[in-house]
């Protein structure tokens, strides 16, 4: 059985950037493509986790980070992964200007088709990457 | 003048995505930083000490920090203290709720039950805040009492993570090896534009300055200070 693709967003906590990332990550794992990914949390890879850095080096990752700063994209180098594609919702905003996310704890109507955009870019990716539809 | 960044409580919460827990720890802290106490508490996204720099790193050494973890693997306590600095103080949101954790709602949603323990956590941290500022609270006023609380900002703030503003700071040479000093190159700067030349009564007060935010060895605390007060003459004549 193929693995699943790995779906680790930035953890960010002070930005709506970074509420968009989870909540991408959210709607892809749980929704759009439930059987072929699974989610990541960062947090663990910055401690180095065995368990989880054997599961990262086999697997396939995609990343998504809310900032420039691509906290995720960075950690999963620096810990054994590669990262087939490193996402960034700032790219993606620039692609729907007329959506301003804004909020944090809730991200507004803005911030959550935005995070839906991007949800939809990461399903055709995992798509390409394993070869056929995800689920719906 | 160039101000030195106001004391403050930093709040580093682990943010696991795949349990509820991770998210009361999110949640809490915002909260926290968003309304109840905001003028004294600053966050940094975990991760950003592996991806960060320097200054990053530099987080828990200048600030007191509280981590907020949601489970027993305690990412952001083990995490901060590996690359930054031991926390004051380590909470993790499964000691309080494993028995109640089926009724948290989901890692993307919580449920009623798991808002409140949100707020639970959440008071839990402003108390700990208060005690590290050694802040006394009035209740009734919903305000710091007069004369407790450290220096206030004069305007609201949105409260945001620290990434892109790590504390600066500067590596020099002491006894024969090389080590980093936070906050050095804002001292320099106030000390500066306060007119202090360098001399041995600057000295004096440029490694007072220095040790508030770095650990000086007693034993090689006139090395440092030789360090650093060559560091400023330099500094001085350099005009940077």
């Amino acid at each position: 059985m193929r693995e699943k693709v790995l779906i680790i967003p930035c953890s960010g906590i002070g930005k709506s950037l970074g509420s968009v990332a989870r909540e991408a990550s959210y709607m892809v794992t749980e929704e759009l493509c439930r059987d072929r990914t699974r989610l990541m949390p960062l947090a663990l890879l910055v401690l180095g986790d065995k368990e989880t850095r054997t599961e990262l080096s086999s697997a396939e990752v995609i990343t998504i980070d809310g900032c420039v700063k691509a906290c995720a994209a960075k950690v999963v180098e620096g810990t054994g992964g590669t990262v087939a594609h490193g996402l960034q919702v700032l790219d993606v905003c620039r692609r729907h200007p007329k959506l301003k996310p804004s909020g944090i704890s809730e991200l507004n109507e803005s911030g959550h088709e935005l995070a839906h955009a991007l949800a939809e870019e990461v399903k055709e990716l995992v798509e390409d990457m394993t070869g056929g539809l995800s689920n719906a | 003048m160039p101000e030195l960044p106001t004391k403050k409580v930093g709040l580093i919460a682990c943010s696991g995505e795949e349990i509820p827990e991770g998210t009361v720890t999110r949640l809490a802290v915002r909260k926290v930083l968003e309304s109840l106490r905001p003028l004294h508490t600053v966050t940094i996204c975990l991760p950003l000490f592996l991806a960060g720099g320097e200054g990053d790193r530099a987080f828990a050494r200048f600030h007191p920090t509280i981590a907020i973890d949601g489970c027993e693997k305690r990412c952001a306590a083990r995490g901060t203290e590996m690359f930054s600095g031991k926390p004051a103080v380590s909470i993790v949101v499964s000691d309080s709720v494993s028995a109640e954790s089926a009724g948290l709602g989901t890692a993307r949603r919580l449920s009623e039950k798991g808002m409140h323990v949100v707020g639970d956590v959440a008071d839990q941290i402003a108390r700990h805040v208060d005690h590290l500022l050694d802040l006394k609270w009035d209740r009734r006023s919903g305000g710091p009492v007069d004369g407790s609380t450290p220096q206030e900002e004069s305007k609201p703030r949105q409260a945001a993570c620290s990434c892109g503003s790590g504390i600066p700071s500067q590596v020099l040479r002491v006894a024969g090896r090389e080590v980093t000093l936070i906050a050095l190159p804002l001292i320099f700067a106030q000390f500066r534009e306060a007119g202090k030349l360098p001399s041995d009564s600057t000295k004096a007060q440029l490694i007072e300055a220095v040790r508030i935010y770095n650990l000086i060895p007693d034993d090689e605390e006139s090395a440092y200070a030789r360090a650093v007060t060559e560091e400023y003459a330099a500094f001085c004549r350099g005009g940077n």
